[in-house]
């Protein structure tokens, strides 16, 4: 008799504590970023809600690349694909032509050869610049809009194709740990993230650019 | 009278069984899962397990990959422990190159990192089965609540490997990225917020009245059954016997931390039974405290400076082979390898905790209610994951 | 003609002290009929009035689900639906248009008429119950006009009657679903709703002991004297009866944490499976209408109705009182159903046959007990007082102990040294 009534005690009693708990939190903040509407939110400590060094989307700086292979034999997928061949010129020729890459403020690249000294550049001059591979032409750019010039002397391969399939990738992250120069790295940025498309081809992406090379 | 035996046939009259097919896509099977149940009204006269559903060849594709690829592999066996597997799979190629005289030792401060985010991914894993083993019986918030407080975990681990899930943290040798610079003063808010969170979720749902009436005394796995059947992990010490490999057999640094083994009890004023539902998840529970306990005793002391990452040439473990394994959140993984001197294994198996864990399910659930199968697999702890590989 | 509507009688002026019906509301505020209507015009009123209803109470249930919804997300910390309307308060209308898209599938192999009829049945019995529910109340010169439908006689017995035949709805679906899972959903829930039929019965019975009449109106009159003379006060045997009322209610409802026949974990629907598109909205909307209606048969019997907490129908009074206390009583519906995991089904049986029906029991026995030795007039002080003065000891200890129990800890884990 008296377990009778301690079950019936015990079962109103835990019941009703639960039911506090679950009360309170109802007035509790609640937790859900909205997020396509709402990019950026408050953290405890203001750090970015994406971390710097997340994993993102394989990105390649192709001016810096010099075709070693590495990322493609590490990868475990086998999800990069690199055709390379060596230049015209064989062992005897040292040094091959190649482009500078201008980087603008805006996020834009010129192609072409830099007349000039590419190593320092002043404020409020011009720059020329010959694209002869792709347009032929000169064009001139003030160099407040310049925010850095790649050089590229001495090159080994030239790269025909270098394919990344970012549906086989896995977002290990190996490719980027191997690569010398760190021309691949992962955008950790929402770029890195917001990609999807429609049609699985166009996840294949190509970062080859003919005219990096004469 | 005739003098045959007799002229006519005994039969037995039996109703049907039914057969109901608990398929692979059931909401509160952990996975791919089929069941397939032969009822007798609601009572289980047997529930049959078919696994496979999620085979992807780890064992074999791994003969193909060189050592340090396997690794990313090795985080989608248990993706909810991923640190924990690749951990278990680095003890087991470091322990093969130790004979290998141009690889120095793991450095103290790779230990430390390795420890820290072991602990970590284990109060995550443990979060996860207590939210879906609440779902499962039915009360759909404290899922909610666990993963709230998984979220903040899974950032944890995003600063500082890059990636959420899928870590690809713990190498041969050491591990991949030093911690940033306030990554510490990170854990030790979320410990100070997660502490008292524990013993909330235990007055919401452990103590509740409902949920003990439906766990407790209900599928009795014992000490001798459980040994019997090779399961180890919290199913092992809900059942009684005190095994922990971190302290029974430890590795890494493990020694030098002072953290109790939570068993099942007996338990008479809810009426649990050693090797009950309730008792492992009880352990599961308090093993949460004790990873907390872990941590704080690592952020008090001071991670000693150093490389991350052992020197060696190539991994290229000597021809032999070895067995190794750790303690992961969901029992024993064990690691078998067999290698011939040159990058890729020749053999590599993975010895599944979970596996052994559901072999069981057949015998617990002979004469319980379709109810308590369900509330059996919850307990159990299965990722499927891990099951087919 | 006029002899057959005559059977019908005076609908408008069936009155229990001095109030009348809905149908004598709309006598008395609407024009006159033309002439030659003037000898139907009661049935015509009792028509409209139907309408009203017919038209007003479906519309509950699309509230609720929002509600169901945003009040489901507030205690898990989450925000709910938020994309359709401000705050997501058109998220019903929504889910109403994409259901009406759905492929209209009929099990082959089943029972056609009946998987066709059972949503019907269950619908309209649902809504049936609503008929002799006193909403509110009014005066309009010296006259009192209740919001109610129907003023049966009988009016609460009516209620359990037609609530009962919502069983046989549930086995036709599950039967004509052609599914094993349909059918072990059904039968559970049929099993289920039969035996908590009788909690509600006996508790309702404690209830009529005190006031000696069934009807409905006349329950509500008797508690207009405030706060202190709602039924659930007058003995605390009163007490205890709506706790095993309410609880027997939300096992009547199918819902957490008697909600095995439609346990998602588990039988993946239940009894309703099978049924999409907007069959399935009508078993959505009978069980929210019935929610509904369990809780306005608990806020009429025990807390008073649409009387108010002052003596008069100032505050907390007439219709918006009414509706207040029901959607707070659904409000603790639903705040158990996020609360609670789910009982088995031997576990539901146990609850009801041995622990709620002799509670009932009890509670029955209790209250005669009580007026015997207090004397049948349960508002004389001299009963009403140590009613009240137990009721609010016992409550206080309970809470008093709840309280401590959410925030002490007192575990039997190893505790965590702090450093």
């Amino acid at each position: 008799m008296v377990g009778y009534i301690s079950n019936i005690y015990v079962g109103v009693y835990t019941v009703l504590v639960g039911m506090v708990i679950t009360f309170k939190q109802m007035f509790k903040p609640r937790v859900t970023h909205q997020y396509p509407y709402q990019y950026e939110f408050e953290r405890k400590d203001n750090y970015r809600e994406i971390p710097i060094g997340n994993r993102g989307q394989l990105h390649n700086r192709v001016e810096d690349c010099i075709v070693c292979n590495k990322c493609a034999q590490i990868c475990p997928v086998d999800c990069i694909y690199i055709d390379s061949r060596k230049p015209s010129g064989g062992r005897g020729a040292k040094l091959w032509e190649s482009m500078n890459v201008v980087h603008l403020k805006d996020r834009k690249q010129i192609i072409g050869i830099v007349e000039g000294d590419t190593k320092k550049i002043e404020p409020d001059t011009e720059i020329t610049i010959n694209q002869t591979v792709p347009t032929g032409q000169t064009r001139k750019v003030s160099s407040n809009d310049v925010d850095r010039i790649v050089e590229r002397k001495k090159v080994t391969f030239y790269m025909d194709r270098f394919d990344i399939d970012m549906a086989l990738c896995m977002y290990c992250g190996l490719c980027t740990e191997v690569c010398p120069t760190e021309c691949l790295t992962m955008v950790d940025t929402l770029q890195g993230i917001e990609y999807s498309e429609f049609d699985r081809a166009n996840l294949n992406y190509s970062f080859v650019k003919p005219e990096l090379y004469k | 009278m005739a003098t045959e035996e007799s002229k006519f046939i005994e039969v037995q009259p039996f109703s049907d069984e039914m057969v109901l097919s608990m398929g692979p896509q059931h909401p509160s099977t952990h996975g791919v899962l089929k069941l397939e149940l032969r009822l007798d009204g609601e009572i289980v006269r047997e529930a049959i397990p078919h696994i496979g559903y999620l085979h992807r060849c780890f064992e074999k594709h791994a003969e193909n990959l060189s050592y340090p690829q396997i690794i990313p592999f090795t985080d989608r066996m248990d993706y909810i422990s991923a640190m924990n597997q690749n951990w278990g799979f680095c003890l087991a190629v470091e322990k093969m190159m130790a004979a290998d005289e141009k690889f120095s030792g793991v450095p103290e401060r790779a230990e430390y990192l390795r420890v820290l985010v072991g602990e970590l991914n284990r109060i995550a894993s443990h979060l996860l089965s207590f939210g879906t083993y609440g779902m499962d019986i039915g009360a759909f918030t404290p899922f909610l609540y666990a993963f709230r407080d998984r979220e903040e975990i899974l950032l944890l681990f995003e600063e500082i490997c890059g990636a959420r899930l899928t870590y690809n943290y713990i190498r041969i040798g050491g591990v991949s990225r030093d911690m940033p610079p306030n990554w510490l003063d990170h854990v030790k808010n979320f410990i100070d917020y997660f502490e008292p969170k524990v013993d909330e979720y235990n007055t919401l749902l452990t103590e509740n009245k409902i949920f003990i009436a439906r766990t407790v005394k209900v599928a009795v796995l014992d000490e001798d059954m459980a040994i019997n059947y090779g399961i180890t992990g919290p199913n092992l010490r809900g059942a009684g016997k005190k095994w922990d490999l971190r302290k029974d057999e430890p590795y890494s640094i493990y020694d030098r931390f002072d953290f109790d083994v939570p068993i099942g009890h007996d338990i008479p004023r809810i009426g649990a039974v050693l090797g009950d539902c309730w008792n492992r998840y009880k352990v599961r529970m308090d093993e949460m405290k004790e990873s907390v306990r872990i941590i704080r005793q690592i952020l008090n002391q001071k991670i000693p400076e150093g490389p991350i990452m052992a020197q060696y040439k190539a991994v290229r473990p000597p021809a032999g082979e070895i067995f190794d394994r750790s303690e992961a959140p969901r029992g024993e993984l064990g690691f078998y390898i067999v290698s011939d001197g040159s990058v890729k294994p020749v053999r590599l198996k993975a010895k599944s905790p979970c596996f052994t864990a559901l072999s069981a399910l057949q015998e617990l659930s002979k004469g319980l209610m379709v109810a308590d199968i369900i509330a059996i697999i919850g307990s159990i702890d299965i990722v499927m994951g891990e099951i087919d590989r | 003609m006029r002899q057959f509507f005559g059977i019908f009688g005076n609908l408008s002026e069936v009155t229990v002290g001095s109030s009348k019906p809905l149908a004598g509301l709309l006598l008395e505020i609407l024009p006159p009929l033309p002439a030659f209507l003037e000898e139907y015009e009661q049935l015509l009123a009792m028509i409209t009035a139907c309408g009203i209803f017919v038209g007003v109470v479906p519309l509950i249930p699309l509230v609720l689900v929002l509600a169901e919804r945003k009040v489901s997300a507030f205690i898990q910390d989450r925000t709910g639906p938020m994309r359709v309307g401000p705050w997501g308060i058109l998220q019903t209308l929504a889910d109403g248009v994409k259901l009406l898209f759905k492929e209209d599938l009929i099990p082959p192999y089943g029972d056609r008429v009946l998987f066709r009829l059972a949503p019907y049945i269950i619908v309209c019995f649902s809504l049936a119950a609503f008929v002799a529910i006193p909403f509110g109340a009014i005066d309009l010169g010296d006259e009192r006009y209740v919001f109610i439908v129907s003023n049966l006689n009988i009016g609460i017995f009516y209620i359990l009657a037609v609530s009962s035949v919502i069983v046989i709805g549930i086995i036709m679906a599950g039967w004509a679903s052609n599914s094993k899972w349909s059918l072990l959903g059904s039968l559970r829930s049929a099993a289920q709703m039969v035996s908590y039929e009788i909690p509600v019965g006996l508790s309702i019975l404690s209830v009529i002991m005190v006031v000696q009449t069934l009807n409905m109106q006349g329950i509500v009159d008797q508690q207009d004297g405030g706060l202190h003379s709602w039924l659930i006060f007058r003995t605390p045997f009163s007490f205890i009866a709506f706790f095993v009322f309410f609880i027997s209610a939300i096992a009547e409802v199918n819902r957490t944490p008697f909600d095995l026949p439609e346990a998602e974990s588990e039988l993946v629907a239940g009894f309703h499976t099978e049924y999409s598109g907007m069959r399935f909205a009508l078993f959505f909307i009978a069980e929210y209408a019935n929610m509904f209606a369990v809780c306005a048969i608990a806020v009429t019997l025990f807390l008073g109705g649409w009387q108010g907490v002052l003596p008069g129908i100032d505050i907390l009074g007439g219709l918006p009182g009414f509706v207040f206390k029901t959607l707070f009583l659904v409000f603790v519906m639903m705040w158990i159903r996020w609360t609670l995991p789910r009982l088995r089904v031997d576990q539901l049986m146990n609850l009801c046959w041995k622990y709620l029906i002799p509670v009932s029991f009890f509670n029955i026995l209790g209250v005669g007990i009580w007026m015997l030795i207090f004397g049948a007039d349960t508002m004389d002080m001299k009963s009403l007082g140590p009613s009240l003065v137990v009721i609010v000891i016992a409550v206080f200890i309970l809470l008093k102990q709840v309280f401590k129990g959410v925030s002490g800890t007192k575990r039997e884990t190893t505790p965590v040294p702090s450093s």
